[in-house]
């Protein structure tokens, strides 16, 4: 394919083009900008991602990369609104379960063979990149959700969900303005956490292969239930507030490393620690995670994925995963993580050994976002029947996937 | 308002003779607007005509598809469960908020035309809400409207009232998006007051030397006089109303709120174009606004008020 071959010859010939700069016909001239966007940052980290741009481009004198920070809650639809305008960035993250879809249509490159090594990433968030089989995409970071609890409130840290419900109890009951734990809600974040328990009770959320829809079965009925349990001792009124946990108003939550380092930065006075999340059956947390895509429309694709190389590598990915709280997917960076010595981030790491990958299908958000989600809150808050509520939203998951 | 057109028109004697180059002139100055109108309003809304009649991802090629976005929006509950829910949303909002903002729009402009001095810094303080950008809007209501450390139910608390989680009940939701338009109706009061100002004063004068209280001149002659442009404000709130989607978008930072309480019509709209791809149906679901909005407003034209009759 021309493709690969061009790429292949642009690898090889940027150190050259550094040194050659006049010769304009090769893959990466002087002066290449590589648009990428990415999900907006403290401006502590944006800082820190800005120096590994310095480095990158001391080593890359041709090409600049240009940053486009975006907030994270705005990035599908900007992006989307962005390449159906025919302005989209060169390169960027793309949100797991988004890449089936964009794969799908054309929009973004298969990525050349030679650009990484597939052996050198944790094999979890490397098929998070692959559709049919091709590989779309590197993947930069990869994160999970844990147990945050305040150590002024709670001694040890819950380990099954019925420690988890009495300790929630016992802080609610002998401080009524607190509540025992920030229940997740009915939204997007809800059913991202969602899975963990699922997965923890023995459950699945989807069988992919027969084509059959399981998260409607007893395990997430219980999880459901729990969550339903939880809310007796942590009133939405408590919770409702901004940042209940930060706030010291809820004493648990669960929440990802990013909160590990917000909590650091800006609320240097909350002690607080974090556990592994409480099991039923076994262990589980979900897993979610970016990748780095170049977009089909980019005219500067050889230097863009030279710019993922150089974020999913060896060298760089631990740095790049540090900055933002993540984790590195490269496993000999893992190992040269900061983060991995920090006994809070090691709490994450392990648990993402047992983090369960969503479902890999191109209409997982409106199940996850629109049908799961108002399961969930019915039956959370609402009250009605866990079957009951996941049934129907397990019914028009069928209906739209058309299993 | 008022004032603004005695300067345009030229004095009658030489109209006649200029006309065509007044015509031109005319023209090259609504250029930019018409263009304008014709780019950004008139060529997108015929793409989304377009768009409805498809299915469309914004990433895929479009597909035509005929009526079935129409069909599926409106009888399938099952990939659009929350339809019909994002219209009572809204229809119980431009209930509450349209004659709320037309209160509030009025008392501060009847408010402001009966004092002497401070008119302008008045009209300027009460017409800030307005073009204060809507982030900054929705960040600072979502502040007030905190269950723990809002001014709302801090205020309330000093009466002894346990204030509700305002945005987390889902029966308090819609009142409280009703309040924040209450206090955005600016626009309403700087109408209502050109309103005011286009009441001759005689007719007060004459009320008063018939003996009739403030409150009689309230009712038999501001009121009655201002019809046209309460209807034109009527009109115009509904509208909008119908429309209403950046407050709820920063309130609830791009969720729906509990039980789907902040739906609202634009909102549902919108996350089925831009978060699940459905942009097809996202484009029959704002055609179906829009024959709505037409119809409705065809309706206040029959029935409501629009001028003064003796």
């Amino acid at each position: 394919m021309t493709l690969h071959r061009k790429s292949l010859a642009g690898v090889a010939a940027v150190g050259l083009v550094a040194s050659l700069a006049a010769c304009g016909s090769s893959a990466v001239s002087a002066g290449t900008t590589v648009d990428f966007w990415y999900y907006q940052p403290t401006p502590e980290q944006a800082a820190k991602v800005q120096q590994l741009v310095k480095e990158f481009e001391a080593a890359n004198p041709a090409i600049d990369i240009k940053l486009v920070e975006v907030p994270k809650d705005d990035y599908n639809t900007k992006l989307a609104s962005a390449l159906a305008g025919k302005k989209g960035p060169d390169a960027g993250y793309l949100d797991q379960p988004q890449m089936a879809r964009y794969a799908g249509s054309g929009q973004i490159a298969e990525v050349p063979a030679g650009t990484v090594n597939e052996g050198d990433f944790y094999e979890g968030a490397l098929n998070t990149n692959k559709v049919n089989g091709k590989l779309y995409g590197v993947p930069l970071q990869q994160t999970t959700v844990v147990l945050f609890y305040n150590k002024e409130l709670v001694d040890t840290p819950p380990q099954t969900w019925d420690d988890l419900v009495a300790t929630a109890e016992r802080v609610h009951q002998a401080k009524p303005n607190i509540a025992g734990v920030a229940v997740p809600k009915g939204d997007g974040f809800g059913a991202w956490v969602f899975p963990g328990f699922v997965a923890s009770a023995g459950g699945t959320m989807l069988d992919e292969k027969n084509k059959k829809v399981t998260f409607a079965e007893p395990p997430a009925q219980e999880a459901l239930g729990l969550w339903r349990r939880l809310l007796q001792s942590a009133p939405r009124k408590i919770t409702n507030s901004e940042l209940p946990f930060q706030k010291g108003l809820a004493a648990m939550m669960f929440s990802g490393p990013w909160d590990i380092l917000g909590i650091r930065e800006q609320f240097p006075q909350l002690k607080f620690d974090v556990a592994p999340m409480p099991r039923k059956a076994k262990e589980a947390s979900n897993i979610g995670g970016d990748n780095g895509v170049v977009f089909s429309t980019s005219d500067q694709k050889d230097a863009a994925f030279k710019w993922l190389q150089f974020l999913c590598g060896e060298s760089h990915n631990a740095a790049f995963a540090d900055i933002t709280g993540n984790f590195p997917t490269n496993v000999k960076a893992a190992k040269k993580s900061t983060l991995a010595g920090d006994p809070q981030f090691k709490v994450v790491l392990d648990q993402l050994e047992s983090a369960q990958a969503r479902p890999a299908v191109k209409d997982w958000i409106q199940i996850n976002d629109d049908y799961l989600a108002k399961a969930i809150e019915e039956a959370v808050d609402g009250g009605a029947p866990p079957a009951t509520a996941l049934n129907t939203a397990a019914e028009r998951a069928r209906k739209l996937l058309g299993w | 308002m008022g004032t603004r057109s005695s300067g345009v028109t030229a004095p009658g004697s030489r109209q006649g003779a200029r006309r065509g180059k007044d015509a031109l002139t005319a023209y090259m100055f609504i250029t930019p607007a018409m263009l304008h109108t014709l780019l950004f309003m008139l060529l997108p809304a015929a793409a989304a005509l377009y768009f409805s009649f498809t299915e469309w991802d914004m990433i895929s090629p479009a597909r035509w598809v005929g009526f079935a976005n129409y069909q599926e929006v409106l009888f399938n509950g099952d990939l659009y469960p929350d339809f019909w829910k994002s219209v009572r949303v809204t229809l119980v909002y431009g209930l509450l908020a349209v004659p709320a903002s037309l209160l509030t729009g009025f008392v501060q402009a009847y408010l402001i035309d009966g004092i002497r001095r401070g008119q302008p810094f008045f009209r300027l303080a009460f017409y800030l809400p307005v073009i204060t950008a809507e982030a900054a809007v929705g960040a600072i209501w979502k502040w007030l409207y905190d269950p723990q450390f809002g001014l709302i139910n801090a205020a309330l608390g000093f009466f002894g009232i346990n204030g509700p989680d305002w945005l987390g009940t889902p029966g308090t939701v819609v009142p409280a998006l009703a309040l924040i338009a209450a206090w955005q109706s600016g626009s309403a009061m700087l109408i209502f007051l050109a309103g005011l100002k286009g009441i001759p004063r005689s007719y007060y004068e004459a009320a008063e030397v018939d003996g009739a209280n403030a409150g009689q001149r309230l009712w038999s002659i501001t009121l009655p006089l201002l019809r046209p442009t309460t209807f034109f404000l009527t009109v115009t709130g509904i509208i909008a109303a119908l429309q209403v989607f950046g407050i709820v978008y920063v309130l609830f930072s791009s969720n729906i709120g509990p039980e789907g309480a902040g739906l609202t019509y634009v909102l549902h709209l919108y996350l089925a174009g831009f978060r699940n791809g459905g942009m097809g149906a996202a484009s029959a679901m704002s055609f179906l606004l829009f024959a709505f909005i037409l119809l409705i407003t065809a309706v206040q034209f029959r029935v409501l008020p629009r001028q003064y009759e003796e």
